[in-house]
Order: structure tokens, then sequence, then C-alpha cells
């Protein structure tokens, strides 16, 4: 039991360390202010007089650049965070410890993940004070459409971080799978990129094989589907904010949940197999 | 018999080269013992194996044929690597960390008792000579402090066996100097020391034991001593000999079936004269500095 | 002892992501059945995509972006762009963009309305503008116009209620385009009444019902409708009762009904905000 703890412990102190490296990272910031900016910047909709879709606008800008820039920071920072230690040869004095390679993994990616908590919370917090506060304008001006009240679920816009950030720990083990093996920085975010296209679109497929006649390309296309994780499943911006009636059922939360961690987890220990075989 | 700090027995380490399937062998059927309590140097041009050796041995890669074993554990196992500290070459740490943090840091992952941790980790940096540097950013360190900050990192969790990687590549006399003393210091503690080096000259005083290696195959391995004395001649070191005294001098040696070979000054290594002039130049600093009245600031 | 070509590096490349692709399949058929049942229901949440309607207009790149999830983002955009196409009065691009707009994200009414507002209200405007002007057009084509634009309207709104069948801000739209485009006031009484049934339909709907009654000499009607319609209000300031009970006292008037037999507000429904009470029926 006490090397479970202790294991817990290295893996703990290897992410805490690893997180403290990322946040130092002018890449980051650097894209934490851009991703700022640009949600600061949807105050530009107001110009249009939308009236209350101005609201629509604003949670749509502020989702897709939590989508957008958070899956160019889980790839680039996951990258960066593994290829750090390993050109620097920090892994060689971290590896020669009483270190476990799946415990260095695991730290790695648990510090990439925290980053990308800070990263998703900071940038819902800043969607959620933009709308409340576009919100209270707006209700001020046009009270007869808010008659029941404030028209967002702020809560969603948590949810919907949450679920976003979850992908983005499948996406930074499948970053951190591709590390395991590839040889240079480049190759691997290029490579972890075009698997995110492949899961952002394997839904597109998986609809058509439906509908298609059973033979060698429904196969193919059936066992892709079940190859490549079905990231559209985090999607889930049009069930929440504004939609009452038919919000998102807690059990098809769970049900994500669950099989984003299955996934990550899944990553991971493929990646530790040919991390083991790695030459450090 | 006690247990060889490091047992390598038939080390055969293969890499892959390209897709077409060529190998190549950085090491060759290496057989080596390492006892408790020796100071040992690998030695070796570049290329000739000794890192793929030491990293076989920290179980950082796998060897292709034979065994190897710390303290009679498998040195692939996580348990054989808890009485191994390690220094790799020209070190690169997390810049932002303090010496401090980053010490306590490693002495953490390695387990150290929290109760422990502070004693520790001051005791190391005391034994490699950062205290005052301690504080500082590992970013702002010359090489030689990494190089130390190092050797503490290495010795934070009171490892049995140290592996030091060319421990005094890069770094000046006065640093390698220094160096050599903490590798003696730690002998003195009963520790076992494995160091590698292509610099020979500087690790000729200091191993107990050395093993050459070439090619990824091991050419010689003994003492010291017994690896660089010429038998067959001795050398006199004289003082305010005159001219006729040579004469006679040698004529004894014919006399007595010897032969004198040659005549020559002894000649100090460079290394030495270095040391000696600094040292001179530092007491000398440290007299006036002693003798000298302390300015006062604005009282 | 193993053939040197098991031990080939290609051969051992093959094998491993053999195995690798073998377990991520598995795993996707293990976890099939937790993803299954989210999918269904996160896809029900986002309404059917015609790709080929929009290909065209989107262009290859940007069809990538909208599958890839970015669909309402670019629908946003396409609007944003479609208020510059509406300020230059481009009409055929025009329709081309709130059809596109619409295609790509139909789940804000925000863009439904607006856009049955531009075809109805602005483009009859710019097409008497385009023929010569008020002055020229003649009030039989000007009427034309309006009857064609408004026709364009009410198949956008018929198509938006297909998308949200309990909105009752689109049918009180298509009512409204009927009273203040077309002047039809019958047909604007029938959606008006129609979106004053609905769940959610402002409290204004109902009252304009019962005007619309008024302005058709169904006094009775609309004196009887609203009767029925102040006992069921809510007492929410938004409801204005106040104003629904000066008009039934305003109908009582006209239609001349006996002090006695008129509306007892108070027996049935009592008014929580007596300044809004315009006449207390215990001072008559």
């Amino acid at each position: 039991m006490s090397a479970v703890v202790e294991s817990i412990d290295r893996i703990r102190l290897i992410a805490g360390n690893t997180f403290l490296e990322a946040v130092r990272q002018k890449f980051f910031n650097s894209l934490l202010l851009i991703s700022i900016a640009l949600l600061a910047s949807s105050t530009f909709f107001q110009q249009f007089d939308f009236g209350t879709g101005e609201l629509k606008f604003i949670t749509d800008f502020g989702f897709g650049a939590l989508f957008f820039f958070g899956s160019i920071l889980s790839i680039t920072a996951t990258t960066q965070l593994f290829f750090n230690e390993i050109e620097n040869r920090t892994a060689l004095t971290m590896l020669a410890k009483p270190v476990y390679k799946l415990e260095f993994l695991a730290g790695k990616f648990l510090g990439a993940h925290m980053l990308m908590l800070c990263f998703t919370l900071v940038i819902s917090i800043v969607l959620a004070g933009m709308l409340y506060w576009r919100e209270t304008e707006l209700m001020a001006r046009l009270g007869d459409e808010f008659t029941e009240g404030r028209l967002i679920r702020y809560g969603d816009i948590f949810i919907f971080g949450f679920l976003q950030w979850l992908k983005f720990g499948v996406l930074a083990a499948i970053t951190l799978f591709v590390a395991s093996f590839s040889n240079t920085n480049l190759y691997t975010i290029v490579v972890s990129f075009f698997v995110l296209i492949i899961c952002q679109l394997q839904y597109i497929a998986r609809d058509a094989y439906s509908s298609m006649e059973a033979g060698v390309g429904s196969w193919l296309v059936k066992v892709l589907g079940l190859i490549f994780p079905n990231f559209q499943l985090f999607n889930v911006g049009e069930q929440l904010v504004f939609n009452v009636e038919q919000g998102l059922p807690t059990v098809t939360l769970l049900q994500i949940t669950a099989y984003a961690l299955v996934y990550t987890v899944a990553f991971i220990l493929l990646g530790q197999v040919n991390f083991r075989r790695r030459e450090i | 018999m006690s247990i060889p700090a490091i047992r390598i027995q038939g080390l055969t380490k293969d890499f892959s080269v390209g897709m077409r399937g060529l190998k190549l062998r950085a090491v060759d059927g290496l057989d080596l013992e390492v006892g408790d309590n020796q100071i040992f140097g690998l030695l070796g041009p570049n290329g000739s194996g000794k890192s793929t050796t030491i990293k076989v041995i920290l179980g950082l890669l796998e060897a292709s044929v034979g065994k190897c074993e710390i303290y009679g554990k498998p040195s692939h196992t996580v348990d054989a690597r808890r009485s191994v500290g390690f220094l790799p070459e020209a070190p690169y740490f997390y810049r932002y960390l303090s010496g401090r943090e980053l010490v306590r840091f490693y002495a953490r992952v390695c387990g150290v008792a929290r109760a422990n941790i502070n004693d520790q980790v001051d005791s190391v940096i005391d034994l490699v000579g950062m205290t005052e540097a301690a504080h500082r950013r590992v970013g702002t360190y010359s090489k030689g402090m990494l190089q130390r900050i190092g050797l503490a990192q290495a010795l934070v969790h009171d490892p049995q066996l140290v592996i030091l990687d060319e421990p005094t590549a890069g770094v000046d006399p006065l640093g390698s100097a220094a160096i050599a003393d903490i590798i003696r210091e730690l002998k003195r503690r009963g520790k076992t020391i494995l160091l590698s080096s292509h610099l020979l000259a500087q690790i000729e005083g200091l191993c107990d034991r050395v093993a050459i290696l070439h090619r990824g195959k091991l050419v010689r391995e003994g003492r010291v001593d017994d690896l660089v004395q010429d038998e067959l001649s001795e050398s006199l070191v004289v003082e305010g000999l005159s001219e006729a005294g040579r004469a006679a001098v040698a004529q004894a040696i014919t006399e007595h079936g010897g032969r004198l070979c040659r005549v020559e000054k002894p000649r100090l290594s460079l290394d030495a004269l270095f040391l000696n002039e600094v040292n001179q130049q530092e007491s000398a600093r440290q007299q006036t500095e002693a003798s000298a009245p302390k300015e006062g600031g604005l009282e | 002892m193993q053939s040197p070509l098991s031990q080939h590096p290609l051969v051992l490349r093959l094998r491993r992501i053999s195995v690798t692709c073998a377990v991520l399949l598995l795993l996707g058929v293990v976890l099939r059945p937790v993803e299954s049942p989210a999918w269904t229901e996160v896809k029900a949440g986002q309404p059917e995509l015609n790709l080929q309607a929009v290909e065209g207009a989107l262009g290859q790149g940007l069809v990538l972006g909208v599958l890839g999830g970015f669909r309402t983002i670019m629908a946003d955009f396409t609007w944003i762009r479609m208020n510059a196409v509406w300020q230059r009065r481009d009409r055929a691009k025009l329709d081309a963009m709130i059809r596109l707009v619409t295609t790509l994200d139909p789940r804000p009414e925000f863009f439904w309305v607006n856009s049955s507002r531009i075809v109805a209200y602005d483009v009859p405007h710019w097409r008497i503008d385009e023929e010569g002007g008020y002055d020229v057009v003649s009030e039989e084509r000007q009427r034309d116009l309006d009857v064609e634009q408004a026709e364009q309207a009410f198949q956008l709104l018929a198509r938006a209620r297909e998308f949200h069948p309990d909105s009752p801000k689109l049918v009180l739209e298509t009512g409204q385009i009927y009273l203040n485009r077309l002047k039809d006031i019958p047909n604007a009484a029938k959606w008006f009444l129609k979106a004053a049934e609905m769940p959610g339909a402002p409290y204004y709907a109902a009252r304009i019902y019962a005007d619309l009654l008024r302005q058709m000499d169904k006094s009775q009607e609309a004196y009887n409708y609203l009767k029925q319609l102040h006992q069921t209000l809510p007492d929410d300031p938004y409801a204005q009762k106040g104003i629904v009970l000066e008009r039934i006292r305003n109908l009582e008037d006209d239609l001349k009904i006996p002090y006695l037999l008129r509306y007892n507000a108070d027996q049935i429904a009592p008014v929580v905000n007596p300044s809004e009470q315009t006449y207390p029926f215990n001072e008559l």
C-alpha cells in the first residue's frame, strides 16, 4: 500500500514540476492572452444591435476560442513539455532515480492537464463574466425579453468547460502517445493535429457507414470509427447555456466523462509501451 | 565475499540504424566488476561505449544480451536504482528552480523521509560547496556550479553507488580539482564511485581501478598503479648534484649492471602548475583581506 | 532462434502498429455501449446539416471547419457578413446568405426572425426604389411587391417553425407581418391568437388579438376573450392586468353593458397592485 502512496507522491511531484515549467512558458501566456483578447473583442458584436442574439454570439465565440486555442495548447504544450525533458536530458536525471517510466509519463500528462485546467477555467470565467455584464445591460434595455429572468444558465458554461477539459486530456494523452515513439517535436505536433482532425470528423464516416452497403468500404469505415475516439461527443454547446427545455442529461454527462477517462488512461498506457523501449 | 557494487556479465548492446535492419554495436561482450568502496574509472575515447554502459547500469537502456546487477539486484529494476546516484554528462536542470529547490525536489522524488529532507539537502549542498549559491536560480549557474549542484542531487538520497558521467568535462582545472576532492570525500564515507572520462590525466590520480573501453570492447582493466607503472625502470629525483657528482652516479650505475637511459628535468603537469599558482594567489588575497581594516558602511 | 526477418525493424514496426490498432479497436468495441447512447443524445441536440446546400456557398476549407464543430461560429460570421450585404442592398446575395446562415445554424430564432423582417419590410422598400420610388410605382404594384415579399418571409418562418415548433415568437412574427405590412387584420388576428395560446408567449400577444377583434367589429368577442384572459393572467407586472382591465372597461362602455352585469375583477382574481386598478369596483 505504501508503495502506491509513494508512487502517487512521485507522480504528484513530477506533475507539479511540469505544471510550473508549463506556466512559465511564453507560449502558454501568449495563447492565454490572445484567447482573452479574442473573447473581449466579442464586445464588437454590440455595434450590430443584435438584441439578445448578441449573447448567443458571445457564447459561440467563447466556446469556439476555448475549443480552438485549447486544442492548439493541449498538443503543443504536451509536446513541448515532453521534448524539453528529452532534449535537455532532464529525463535522464529523473529516470536514473527510483522512478518508473509510467510515473514519469503520468506526471508529464497531469502537469499538462493542470495547465489545461487553468486555461479552461480562465476562459470560462472570462466568458461568464462577459456574458453576465452584457446580459445585465441588455436586461436593463430590453426588459420584456427577460420576463422569466436571465436567459443564460451560467453553470452550463462550466459544464461545457469541464467537458472540453476532458477532451483536452484525451488529446494530451494522444500527443504523449505520439511523442513516445517520435523523434522530433514537429513530427509529434503534426501527427497529433492529424489525429485530432480525424477524431473530430470520424462521426461523419460513422454516420455514412450506417447507410452504406455492406462491403469492404463499409467495414473499413466501421473499423476507423472504432479505432479513433469520437470528439464530437464533447461538442455539447448546442444543448447547454440557452437550451432550457432540452438540457444535457446527467447520465450523458457521466457517460462522456467515463469515455474520456478510459481513452486518456488507454493512450497513456500505450505511450508507456513505446516509452519503455525508448532510448533516453 | 561481499557483493560487488556493479557486476556486468557478457553485456552487448546493439542499436538499430534506419529501416534497413542495420545494427550498430555500441557495447560488445563486456564483463566488468566494480567492488564496494572503490573509485572506478571507465575510460575511453568518445564513442567507445562508456555512456551506453552507464545507461544500461542505470536501467535507462535494456541490454541486447547479457546481464547487469547493482548490489545483486538486476539493474533494470527500480529497486536497484534506490542505491544509485547519477550525475549525467553536462547536466541541465529546471532553470527556474533555485539550487536548493532543485536538490529538494530530487530528494522528494527519491523518497527521502520528510523529517530528514532539510538536513539531507543542507548536508549535500555543503558537501559540494554550494551553500552560498544555493538560493540562486539554476539558470544563473556556471558550468562548474551546475556540475556541483548536479552532484548534490545525485547524492541527496545517500546512495551507496554514485555514477558520474564525464564529471569534469568542460569544467576548469579548479572546478575539476574541487570535484576530485568531493569524490575522494565520498570514498572516505564508504561510497562506491563509478566515473567515466576521456580526460585521462584528470582521473589518473583519483581512481583505484580503471577499465579502458575501445569500440565497445574492454581493452584493459586493473589497478591504476599496476597499469601505468613501468616495471623495468626506476627514476631517481635529485637536487644540487654537481657535474662531477653526476658523472660519478652514471659510472656507479654502469658498474652495477644498470644503464642510464636519459637525464631530464622533472616536469610539473600544467594542471598542477595552474593549481599551484591559483592557490598561492588565493591565499595571498585572503591574507591581505584579513589584515586590511574592514570598510565601514555609513553609520 | 528467431529468423532475422522477424527482427527486421520494418516488421517490428508493422507489428507494433497492428497491435496498437487492435488494442484501440478493442477499446472502441468495449466502449461502444457507453459512447453510443451519449452520442445519440448529443447528436439529437445538433440539427441535421444538409451539407450539399451549403457546400457551394462555403468552399471546401470552410466545410471542414463546419464539420469540425465550428458551425455555430461560421453561422455567426456569415450573419455579420450578411449585415454588410444588407447595407449594400444586394438582394440576390442576401437571399443566399439568409439561407446559408439558417442552414448552418437553425437554432437561434434570432436568425429566422430578423431574416424574415428584412425580407418582409426592407426588401419591398428597396424594390420600389429600384423601380423608381414611391412616386413612380403605382400603389397596386407596391401592394404586389409587399405581398410577394411577405410570402417569402412566411415561407422562411414556416421553415423556422419546423425547427422550433413550440416557439411563439415565430408565430407572432407571422402575425406582425400580416398586420404591419399587409394590413390584413383577419389573418393577423388568427396568428396572434395562435401565438397567445402557446406556452411562453408574451402577454401582449393576447391583448393585441383582442384589439384586432375590436377592429374587426367583434367587440363582444373581444370582451369575452379579455374577461377570460384577465382571470387567467398571473399577478406579474409584465402581465399588465391593469391594462387588460382598462380595455375590458372600455369595451363595457362601448357595448353599453349595465353596471350590475359588468365584469367583477375582484371576485375571481384579486388584483395585487391597486395602483394598476383603473376601476376599483367597490367605488362604482
